[in-house]
């Protein structure tokens, strides 16, 4: 009977009851009641994991939210939580939040002058920070920011001697909530009273997104986006109470919001602190996480940190490290899909897991995880796939902090590499006419603060919000396959759709070429300027006894053209497979004389290419490559590593393929 | 063919151990202070001799309580009279000083114990044990006396490992050995570690003694026992402790093998007198591994873990 | 940063004085005669060109080195010949300008091994773990930890310091200098060998230490800019003589300093 009890509470903890628990304080009231046993909070700290549960997080949150409203925090105002995933801090958001106050979590790595905007343009009168390091930052700045009146630190080393009057330690703003407490009777049940005094449909946390261009735009969410967001994900992904996650990513980060506060308010699991950030894959090792979540890159690190270890590993312990690894790329996958495997590949796997797989998830500490999310970019399909074949049930996800995090996620069991999955429960999609996706949920956000103009800009007056990304809807799977930014998205002139950059991507994934320029918006065809990457070609020349002098002759190379003629084509038959591409095959191609730089002004610092300067820049190829020629001359200028100008001059080939039929409209037929 | 194998490679692994032993007396003193202790051989002889005659007058715990007491009090007078002397010299002096202890200990032990060959009996059961007899003809034979010594030797290897590992004062040892000067800034007395290293020395001395004097007698030639432990330590390196139980054991079971199953082969190929493979074997093996690997098996890499 | 001003040191109470040491090595004069003082929480720095002889001041002070002449003074009592350990029992801890870690150890036994002397119980219940030797291991581990916490170098808790970064291992070297709790600290050339970033942690640590603990600290340094920041006072040493000492902005203003830094005639 008692199993039923918790069965049924369980159900309610994820629907019915958000009618009336419709905040995170309230939240908090529920879970101390209802999951009274258990962890809520776990914390190392001086080599020993701490830990609190519900009641306890309520009883600490409580004297600091009864401490903050002695500092004066009232109704509406803003609260800044600046530094690194503790406890205290995730606790100081509630705590603002039983007043009807609203966080502004900031990136605790942002320089003073940055954080200056932010807490101007937020109003903030109150800054939970902490450490010495961030209250620096912030006292530095504190003649220009008259609203802020005060700053509560959670570690107290090296702040001793500073001046107290407008600078507080969370213990003693806490000492000064349980004085209060003891003092007066009421005080308790005023607390309480003003949890309840708030509803879903108020501000419950405005979170600042790094725009690639102009000033960092304030998005508000509400309680209900946040919670009924999460609660939707957690059925998506059947996530209860009994998870453990680990919480290492920016508070600023609508994801760590959602994956480390709104779910585990939502569904009363465990969350994580490491005890630096230098120490969380050890931390998660020791915690056995059960739910993880990380951009592309950290996905990416591992796998290049364990390839590295590999390569210094002793010779037995390295090859069968690479048979293991093989045999998984080709298997592993297939089994974690529940597809159908030969019996001896399955014994195999399995002598794998016992001697590499397992050894090695557990060195990463992720021997436990049931559940891993990508997201904030693309990962690259490799390395999407290798976490898989180990048995990592590693999924995609698209989200935006404008959508409180799930627009689509992966179901699982349907996991293809290059999209994105499926839109999350309560949520709709449609691809715009020129290719942008649109969306619409109940996570979607209120508005940017104080900017009406770009709220207008973002969201349509029907609620439809702009992700300015481009997409897809894959016709066979009903998968989302985001291309491009939809900004940079043009059109042929027979009308259709462009995305060089998903061109380009395709290219750049064969080795041998370093960087693709693709063109075509405005144009009859598209048409591609490739650089080789010179180790790549350069081994395969050493290996074909392929003769060259320079660089410029390598890549004017007759058997090399031939060799990206068949890389050009490849991408060319893959694009004929999706129907809205199958139009913006490559049609014609030429192997630069020189290296794409940025000291030439080609490349952006970060190594991204500035397509209409190279058009410019090669004018003279442009117009061979529309104008049907088979070569043409290019000279220009170069500036050399030592600073010198110089000019490069080469005749230039240019090659022709033949499109491929469109060959997804043959798949639906077939199927 | 295998029964007689598997017996003659269980028989050298038993001897081994010994080999072990000594080794690993070197070892601790080489690790602690950077010292080749040359008279380690000579602390066996000293030892299994005080031993030895102690046992005749009196029971045999007394005895070995005494020789332990013997070999601490050594450990005090060297310390106390040569090294403490000798702080910061080179290690070529410290290495003459141990080699004048090492006759100072022989002609001394011979001019207080005697000079003759001495029986040590520690009443262990000498009736040969046959295992496997099902499965090969005749079994294999096993001395449980070499069974018992090398147990004895297996729990004292661990207990130093423990010892070394988990103590403060291991910690402290491990610590001399990587730095003295950085030791002696965080208040390691450097005397003490090496009073305490070369009473443990002393005492593995004692055990090693007690053990091949049971075998052989206690007698001058004990001394020369090592010699033995040079090509162990060459093999397992001269800083590790895994290294010195690993070298005596390969060292001890491949002579035995040699012996066996080699020498019969070489005299009837070549006509040759034949036998004393015994003798050589392990110096050409440490010639070999001087040649191809010369830190040993366990280099530098494992010196941390001891 | 917000080091002590010169006045509250100048009236701190006396905690080791130098009175005319001198050193040689066979006929090569290290030290000759120098006297100087330091006081009780004060970060002193020791500048001078190489070969000035300041590691040896450090060596005479933590008694690697004892001097032919002169006395030392320490927290009140006068000394002539000291062994390193006692000077390490008296309190005095220290760094090496080469970092002196115990290499095949890991960063939490490094730091453990500072604490040697703060541990009391017997022999035996070490070997057993038990009874008041495990209350006592326990009790130094959270020290230790606090160390670990303060550095931060919790992720490199259980990595044995050879495989560490040179500036990784001049912060564990530290931590274990800090774990015996010393009055004196020598940090001989702390932050040699760093990155900008490095040093700026470093020197952060420094200021930490002296401040959080009170430690009084002794430095050699090379970087005038950090010795400026960090030190109360400067003695500057050239070719083993005393040639200023005082506050850095006298000492930086001084003109046998300059020359002694730039050469004569400059």
């Amino acid at each position: 009977m008692h199993g039923t009890r918790g069965l049924t509470g369980q159900n309610d903890a994820v629907s019915t009851d958000t009618a009336r628990v419709d905040t995170f304080p309230k939240l908090l009231l529920r879970n101390a009641r209802k999951f009274s046993g258990r962890t809520a909070y776990r914390h190392k700290d001086l080599g020993v994991w701490q830990s609190w549960t519900w009641p306890q997080v309520l009883d600490e949150v409580r004297a600091f939210s009864v401490g903050l409203s002695q500092l004066g925090l009232k109704r509406n105002d803003k609260v800044a939580v600046i530094g690194s995933n503790r406890p205290r801090l995730y606790w100081a958001m509630c705590a603002a939040q039983a007043l009807g106050a609203v966080p502004v979590p900031i990136y605790a790595d942002s320089v003073a002058e940055e954080m200056a905007y932010i807490l101007d343009h937020a109003e903030v009168t109150l800054a939970v920070v902490e450490d010495q390091e961030q209250v620096d930052k912030l006292l530095s700045i504190s003649d220009r920011l008259n609203r802020l009146s005060h700053i509560v630190y959670d570690e107290a080393r090296g702040l001793r001697d500073y001046d107290h009057t407008r600078l507080s330690w969370i213990d003693d703003v806490q000492k000064l909530g349980r004085e209060r407490l003891a003092a007066d009777a009421a005080c308790a049940a005023w607390w309480e009273s003003s949890i309840e005094a708030g509803n879903g449909s108020d501000l419950a946390i405005m979170l600042y997104t790094s725009g690639t261009t102009g000033r960092p735009k304030g998005v508000m969410l509400t309680h209900e986006n946040l919670i009924v967001s999460a609660i939707n994900g957690n059925r998506f992904d059947n996530l209860g109470p009994n998870e453990q996650v680990i919480a290492y990513l920016p508070l600023a980060w609508v994801g760590d919001h959602v994956f480390s506060y709104a779910q585990p308010f939502t569904a009363g699991f465990c969350v994580n602190c490491p005890e630096s950030p230098e120490t969380v894959a050890e931390d998660r090792r020791e915690i056995g996480t059960t739910y993880a979540f990380a951009p592309p890159r950290i996905y990416e690190n591992l796998l290049t940190q364990t390839m590295v270890r590999m390569e210094d590993a002793g010779r037995v312990k390295r090859e069968m490290f690479h048979y293991f690894i093989r045999l998984a790329r080709r298997w592993g996958e297939k089994i974690l899909n529940r597809e159908r495997v030969p019996l001896h590949a399955r014994l195999l796997y399995g002598l794998g897991e016992l001697l590499v797989y397992g050894p090695l998830k557990n060195r990463l500490g992720v021997s436990k995880v049931r559940l891993a999310y990508t997201a904030g970019e693309a990962i690259g399909p490799e390395i999407f796939r290798f976490w898989r074949s180990l048995g990592v049930n590693l999924k995609q996800l698209y989200g935006q902090t404008e959508a409180s995090v799930y627009i689509t996620a992966q179901p699982d069991g349907e996991i293809f590499a290059e999209t994105v999955g499926k839109p999350n429960i309560d949520v709709e999609i449609q691809i715009a006419e020129n290719g942008e996706v649109l969306f619409k949920s109940p996570g979607v956000f209120v508005g940017y603060y104080k900017d009406p103009e770009k709220t207008a800009e973002a969201k349509t007056p029907d609620g439809w919000v702009h992700t300015g990304d481009a997409g897809l809807i894959c016709p066979k799977t009903g998968h989302l396959k985001i291309i491009d930014r939809a900004k940079d998205v043009g059109r042929l002139n027979d009308g259709t759709l462009f995305a060089p950059k998903y061109i380009e991507n395709k290219l750049k994934f064969y080795p041998n070429i370093r960087e693709a320029v693709v063109f075509g918006h405005g144009r009859d065809s598209v048409c591609a300027m490739l650089n080789i990457d010179l180790v790549a070609v350069g081994n395969w020349a050493e290996r074909n006894n392929v003769v060259y002098g320079s660089y410029q002759e390598l890549a004017g190379h007759p058997l090399v053209y031939d060799m990206l003629r068949e890389h050009v084509d490849e991408v060319n038959r893959s694009l004929a497979e999706e129907e809205a591409m199958a139009g913006a095959q490559i049609r014609r191609f030429l192997i630069l004389h020189k290296e794409l730089d940025a000291d030439d002004g080609e490349l952006t610092r970060t190594l991204k290419v500035r397509r209409s300067f190279i058009a410019e820049r090669y004018a003279p190829l442009i117009s061979a490559l529309y104008g049907g020629a088979n070569e043409a001359d290019i000279s220009t200028e170069v500036t050399f590593e030592d600073g010198r100008k110089g000019t490069l001059s080469a005749r230039i080939k240019i090659r022709d393929l033949a499109p491929h039929p469109v060959r997804g409209v043959d798949m639906r037929k077939a199927a | 063919m295998l029964g007689p194998f598997l017996e003659t490679l269980i028989g050298g692994l038993l001897t081994g151990v010994l080999y072990s032993l000594v080794a690993l007396g070197f070892v601790l003193i080489f690790k602690a202070s950077g010292v080749f202790n040359f008279a380690q051989g000579a602390m066996v002889l000293f030892a299994a001799l005080s031993f030895a005659r102690l046992a005749e007058f009196m029971p045999l715990p007394l005895a070995l309580l005494l020789a332990i007491v013997v070999m601490v009090a050594l450990a005090y007078a060297v310390e106390f009279l040569v090294l403490r002397r000798l702080v910061n010299q080179e290690g070529i002096i410290l290495f003459m000083a141990t080699l004048g202890i090492a006759y100072f200990l022989e002609g001394f032990g011979q001019t207080v114990w005697g000079s003759d060959i001495y029986k040590i009996r520690l009443g262990l059961p000498t009736n040969p044990i046959f295992l496997f007899e099902s499965v090969f003809p005749g079994g294999i034979l096993i001395d449980p006396s070499e069974l018992i010594a090398a147990t004895i030797c297996g729990l004292l290897v661990l207990v130093l490992a423990l010892f070394f590992q988990v103590t403060r004062v291991g910690r402290a040892l491990r610590a001399v050995a990587d730095d003295h000067q950085a030791a002696q800034s965080v208040g390691i007395p450097l005397n003490q570690i090496w009073l305490v290293v070369w009473a443990v020395a002393g005492l593995v001395a004692l055990v090693a003694g007690m053990m091949w004097g049971t075998k052989l007698g206690v007698q001058f030639s004990l001394s020369l026992v090592a010699l033995k432990a040079l090509p162990v330590l060459i093999l397992g390196g001269f800083t590790s402790i895994p290294g010195a139980i690993v070298g005596g054991l390969i060292i001890g079971a491949g002579e035995k093998l040699a012996e066996v199953m080699l020498a019969p082969v070489l005299i009837r190929t070549f006509d040759l007198a034949g036998g004393g493979i015994e003798n050589w074997f392990a110096y050409v093996l440490a010639l070999v591994f001087l040649l191809f690997r010369p830190q040993g098996l366990f280099g530098e890499r494992i010196i941390e873990r001891v | 940063m917000r080091a002590p001003s010169a006045q509250d040191v100048a009236a701190g109470e006396l905690l080791l004085s130098v009175e005319n040491v001198s050193l040689a090595f066979g006929g090569v004069k290290a030290i000759t005669n120098v006297s100087f003082d330091i006081r009780r929480g004060e970060i002193r720095a020791i500048i001078g060109p190489n070969g000035a002889g300041k590691t040896s001041m450090l060596n005479v002070i933590n008694g690697f080195y004892n001097p032919q002449r002169g006395k030392i003074t320490f927290k009140g009592r006068t000394r002539t010949r000291m062994r390193p350990y006692e000077a390490a029992r008296g309190g005095i801890a220290r760094t090496f300008q080469n970092v002196a870690l115990f290499k095949g150890m890991t960063t939490l036994d490094n730091i453990m091994a500072g604490r040697t002397l703060k541990m009391q119980r017997g022999f035996f219940w070490q070997v057993l773990r038990v009874g008041p030797a495990l209350t006592e291991e326990v009790e130094q581990r959270r020290i230790v930890e606090e160390i670990i916490d303060f550095l931060k170098i919790q992720h490199i808790r259980k990595v044995p310091v050879g495989k560490l970064p040179y500036g990784l291992q001049k912060r564990v070297e530290l931590a274990r200098a800090l774990a015996m709790e010393p009055d004196l600290l020598l940090l001989d050339e702390p932050m040699a060998g760093m990155n900008l970033e490095e040093k700026e942690d470093m020197c952060r640590f420094i200021l930490d230490v002296n401040d959080q603990y009170g430690t009084t600290i002794a430095l050699i340094e090379h970087d005038m800019g950090v010795v400026m920041d960090l030190s109360n006072r400067v003695l500057v040493l050239d070719h083993g003589i005393k040639i200023a000492d005082g506050v850095p902005a006298t000492v930086q203003a001084d003109a046998t300093v300059i020359d002694a830094y730039l050469g004569v005639g400059h």
